[in-house]
């Protein structure tokens, strides 16, 4: 019998959530006016549908795995690449971390470098300059074109303000 | 003839310059950025949505219009010439589409792609001009339990129904639900799920939810999974005209597509993917050329294609005459809507005539844009097919986490993306439908809302939904969707 180990994590997941939804919800206000119901009705609507779905999806990993998945077979086929996983979200942290202080245009150009890694790029540097020369694009056009308000960070001496 | 002066006037409205050229922007640019490899309609809608905040309504959502149509156009390049659907309802596409290509006909599978799209789409137009306003006065009959009976509706079929797994899909809608109910409860002030975060007070944006789900979700699966595989670009050699023996073949095959996708479109069916392949088959049953099939044969791409389009004008009926999306593209495209402040409906009609019918007017603008973008200048979105797939998705996460940024000009929203973006990972991997989180996000709070409205009208009695001959019915309805598929599952296989 297939039995997988993600599919009975996530079924728990789904209903960890509900539990959580349930337990948020218990303290919600509850006075409902004229319509008898209050904030609290839906909510505890939505966390009894995630309680009963995650306990279906717990049943069905257990007896005979999820059913009807589309490509279960993707594992054997192409293993896990954890190190391109990780390329990837380095590039989305760095790029939290760096947009306040070091601005959008740096922040862009380690988002993309990390990425372009992830997909197996074997050039860093070259990654970093396109990346950088995107975002400046990007930065130019909606900041002196469009007027949307985004960091200049370090760069501020040489990029300025908004408004051409 | 109401409606033939109210389309005129909305003409007016679409041809003057500005909305024109915002027109031609939103269809250019949504067909640039639907040629990108696995980003679809969808996705370009909600990366797209935050940089228009500060255009005048109209121009903007005519602009959104375009990129909707444009992005859907650009689509079926890819998956002809790279055999990567975009969407799931480019997959029928993509059978035979590639497979022209791969013998050296790509030119005529693109040209009757566009062309039929062009057909397909004008028809469906033309169908959601004269069947709007029917829509709209029967929904002008509508209060708040009709209303949340019809949600009620278009969240099972959308989540139960439709789709390979109906405990994926509920668990998928109520996770929708429970984003939809972040934030300040709209009736009573009360802050729900917020845990005092004041970026969550504000609730969810779609763009998030649905950036993360797409975007991020999308570049994490393919570089975990799929990253080492070298994809392979067809070539578009030879002529893009079709002989008179293709085009012979198109042309039934498009009409009998938008007889198939427009009615399907307008339904809650949760958008193009069963008109796709339902013409398809169509198609193959139909063909005189059965043998062709399974080797590139034009009616199976000028049928699902045309599909595709009518169905995508038929999901404007229920989004604009009613307020109800029933695909994740429209359920972004109505929280475009409310970032002005506008909550489609019948009363829209009335109170936005302009807006709405100078929109609708510019959906015939768009389709003719569309048609001469995308013949002659197919070369240059071949270029773009050229990308390097890791400069592709480095410069998608730019534009994606742009977006997102612009919101609150805060990390918290990044933080979010990420998160969602987890979530995306996961529910590809484990075949989780996405498009029910989308709908239920967007929709939950209106259900919300008319359902609490119905009850305090009734002072508190539950059996309003059942008493209202509408509500009820669709009620009624909502239950066989569900029960009639299980009793012949259990009892039909004897």
């Amino acid at each position: 019998m297939r039995r997988s180990r993600a599919e009975i994590a996530l079924s728990i997941g789904v209903l960890g959530l509900g539990a959580g939804a349930a337990w948020v919800t218990a303290r919600l206000p509850g006075e409902g006016g004229y319509a008898g119901i209050g904030p609290n009705f839906i909510p505890a609507v939505v966390s009894g549908g995630l309680l009963l779905m995650g306990a279906w999806l717990l049943w069905e990993a257990l007896a005979g795995g999820w059913r009807n998945l589309a490509a279960p077979e993707a594992d054997a086929e192409h293993p896990f690449n954890a190190a391109a996983f990780g390329w990837v979200s380095a590039g989305l942290f760095a790029h939290m971390a760096l947009i306040g202080w070091a601005g959008f245009v740096l922040a862009g150009a380690a988002l993309f470098a990390g990425v372009a890694r992830g997909f197996g790029s074997p050039r860093p540097a070259r990654d970093a300059a396109l990346g950088f020369a995107l975002s400046l694009a990007v930065f130019l056009f909606f900041v002196k074109l469009l007027n949307v308000n985004l960091p200049a960070g370090w760069l501020q001496p040489l990029l300025g303000g908004a408004g051409i | 003839m109401e409606t033939f002066n109210a389309l005129l006037h909305g003409f007016s409205v679409a041809l003057t310059p500005m909305n024109l050229m915002w027109g031609f922007i939103g269809v250019t640019v949504g067909t640039a950025v639907g040629v990108l490899p696995g980003v679809g309609p969808a996705l370009t809608v909600a990366m797209l949505l935050p940089l228009t905040v500060k255009l005048d309504p109209t121009g903007a959502l005519i602009m959104f219009a375009g990129i909707y149509y444009g992005a859907m156009f650009g689509g079926s390049t890819t998956t002809i010439l790279l055999n990567t659907p975009g969407e799931s309802a480019s997959i029928a596409t993509a059978l035979e589409g590639n497979r022209m290509a791969k013998r050296g006909r790509a030119g005529p599978a693109l040209a009757t792609a566009a062309i039929g799209s062009f057909v397909a789409g004008s028809i469906a137009t033309v169908l959601l001009t004269l069947l709007a306003p029917l829509v709209v006065e029967l929904a002008l009959k509508f209060g708040p339990a009709e209303y949340f009976a019809l949600m009620v509706f278009a969240f099972t079929t959308v989540a139960a129904v439709l789709g390979s797994s109906t405990a994926r899909g509920l668990a998928s809608l109520f996770l929708g639900l429970l984003f939809g109910l972040v934030g300040i409860d709209g009736q009573t002030g009360a802050a729900r799920f917020a845990f005092g975060v004041p970026e969550l007070l504000d609730g969810i944006d779609v763009v998030v939810l649905a950036v993360g789900l797409f975007a991020v979700g999308e570049a994490l699966y393919m570089a975990a999974y799929t990253s080492r595989l070298p994809g392979t670009l067809e070539k578009l050699s030879g002529s893009l005209m079709m002989s008179r023996d293709d085009w012979k073949r198109s042309w039934p095959a498009w009409l009998r597509a938008t007889c198939i996708g427009f009615p399907f479109g307008t339904i809650p069916a949760g958008g193009a993917e069963i008109p796709t392949f339902l013409s398809y088959s169509v198609e193959r049953k139909l063909s005189k050329h059965p043998e062709e099939f399974g080797h590139g044969a034009i009616e199976g791409v000028a049928g699902p294609e045309a599909a595709n389009n009518a169905s995508a004008t038929g999901v404007l009926v229920p989004l604009l005459t009613l307020g109800i999306p029933t695909s994740a593209t429209a359920a972004i495209l109505l929280s475009a809507f409310q970032n002005y402040g506008i909550q489609p409906g019948p009363l829209l009609f009335q109170s936005q005539a302009d807006l709405v019918w100078g929109l609708i007017a510019s959906l015939y603008v768009g389709n003719v844009l569309l048609l001469v973008l995308n013949l002659p200048l197919v070369g240059i979105w071949v270029k773009v097919l050229a990308i390097p797939r890791p400069m592709l998705y480095g410069g998608i996460l730019v534009f994606a986490t742009l977006g997102a940024y612009s919101l609150h000009q805060s990390w918290v929203d990044l933080a979010t993306l990420y998160v969602f973006g987890l979530l995306g990972f996961a529910m590809r991997r484990f075949d989780i439908p996405v498009a029910p989180a989308v709908i239920g996000l967007i929709l939950g709070p209106l259900a919300e809302t008319q359902f609490r409205r119905a009850l305090s009208i009734s002072q508190g009695d539950a059996t309003v939904f059942l008493t209202q001959p509408i509500s009820a019915s669709f009620l009624a309805v909502t239950a066989a969707l569900v029960i009639v598929p299980w009793l012949v599952r259990r009892y039909g296989r004897r």
